[in-house]
């Protein structure tokens, strides 16, 4: 059994929280993750409150354990949304891409509690002064939106600079990455990769089947020019996007257009021509399709083994 | 003597003491990102033992100098 104050804290039995990703993360597989004991997170992404507030409800129908939804900062619907999870009651709140500021305040005074994912040890410090019940503090080498530091180096520097709990992120696919996650000082981890083959997530076949085939060195970052660098795998849609990327004649505004909709027709179609389909540098630990329970029974028992084992090496 | 305040605080983040620094100077111009901003907000909030909300609107140097001067007002 792996216990640790998150657990109490977020009313979950492990301490494992699946990552909200964008047109993959709904109501099912929130639901599924919360069912199976970690905190399922339904991604709002660029949705508008009326999708979000039926997701919620589907949620609720399918589990009666807490769940939470990630907020990206840059949803142009981001201030009714912000009022749905208020009235949804929906008790935790992750937010993303940007600083969560003056919304951070409506959630805690409404009793949500809030967890920034954070880059820096710096917007983990502001994110503590302004209320966070936690941070998630997530490396580089996860998929998706991207920060600059790697999980390593990132999680032990927040660690030090914060009194909260905090959430270790990127580059964690199986029991050996959480324990190594407490090890840097995280009580609970979050993975988003290790679900996306799960057998309660709604994505297209091809999706997972790229997940299972990936090796170590299939990912990229494609974006950086554009100021948010996304982790995705290298599929044809990616090395097209780069090659227009690094061609130093493509205006900004038709780098955007190419990677617009990308995301839907990854996850949606599962067309590698014309889809973006993000990954963590972790893809190629993943071998198995399974359902969320057995994923996370999994990790439990290899975290239960890798940290039992760490003792051998203390003579 | 906020502005001047900040100034310097700016300069020995940047570890660039000539640094040309006026009030409509942008972040952007300065070199620094957001994740600098937050680090560099929390410096000057630190120094003047006061808070300010750091949103979207904060972008040049003068909007900092106004929220502080508000602030500590």
């Amino acid at each position: 059994m792996i216990k640790t104050p998150l657990c109490e804290l977020l009313d979950i039995e492990f301490p494992i929280l699946q990552g909200g990703m964008a047109w993959i993360s709904d109501a099912q597989l929130a639901a599924a993750v919360s069912n199976a004991g970690g905190l399922g997170i339904i991604s709002s992404m660029n949705a508008d409150e009326n999708w979000l507030r039926q997701e919620i409800q589907t949620a609720k129908s399918l589990t009666t354990k807490p769940f939470g939804v990630n907020v990206m900062l840059m949803n142009p619907h981001v201030d009714k949304i912000a009022q749905v999870l208020i009235d949804e009651k929906v008790p935790v709140v992750t937010t993303g891409a940007g600083n969560p500021g003056k919304l951070m305040k409506l959630w805690i005074d409404a009793g949500i509690k809030v967890i920034p994912v954070v880059p820096s040890s710096g917007l983990a410090r502001y994110s503590e002064r302004a209320g966070a019940t936690a941070v998630i503090a997530e490396g580089g080498e996860s998929g998706g939106h991207v920060g600059d530091l790697a999980t390593m180096p990132l999680v032990p520097q927040v660690c030090d600079a914060v009194s909260i709990p905090v959430i270790a992120a990127g580059g964690i696919g199986d029991g050996r990455g959480i324990a190594a996650a407490l090890m840097l000082g995280a009580v609970g981890v979050q993975l988003g990769t290790r679900f996306l083959v799960a057998s309660e997530t709604n994505i297209h076949e091809n999706y997972k089947d790229k997940i299972i085939k990936a090796k170590d060195i299939d990912t990229t970052l494609s974006g950086r020019s554009l100021g948010h660098p996304v982790r995705c795998l290298k599929t044809t849609f990616a090395k097209e996007f780069l090659k227009a990327e690094n061609d130093p004649l493509t205006p900004k505004d038709t780098l955007e257009e190419f990677g617009r909709g990308a995301l839907r027709i990854a996850a949606q179609e599962g067309d590698s021509k014309k889809g973006c389909f993000m990954a963590g540098q972790i893809a190629g630990l993943i071998h198995e399709k399974e359902s969320v329970n057995e994923i996370i029974i999994k990790l439990v028992k290899e975290t239960e083994t890798a940290l039992n084992g760490g003792i051998q090496w203390v003579k | 003597m906020v502005f001047e305040k900040i100034v310097e605080i700016l300069r020995n983040y940047k570890e660039e003491p000539e640094l040309e620094v006026t009030m409509t100077s942008s972040f952007e111009e300065l070199e620094l990102d957001s994740l600098d901003t937050v680090e560099l907000v929390m410096e000057i909030e630190e120094a003047f033992d006061t808070s300010i909300e750091m949103d979207g609107t904060l972008l040049t140097i003068g909007d900092v100098v106004g929220l502080i001067e508000k602030a500590i007002a």
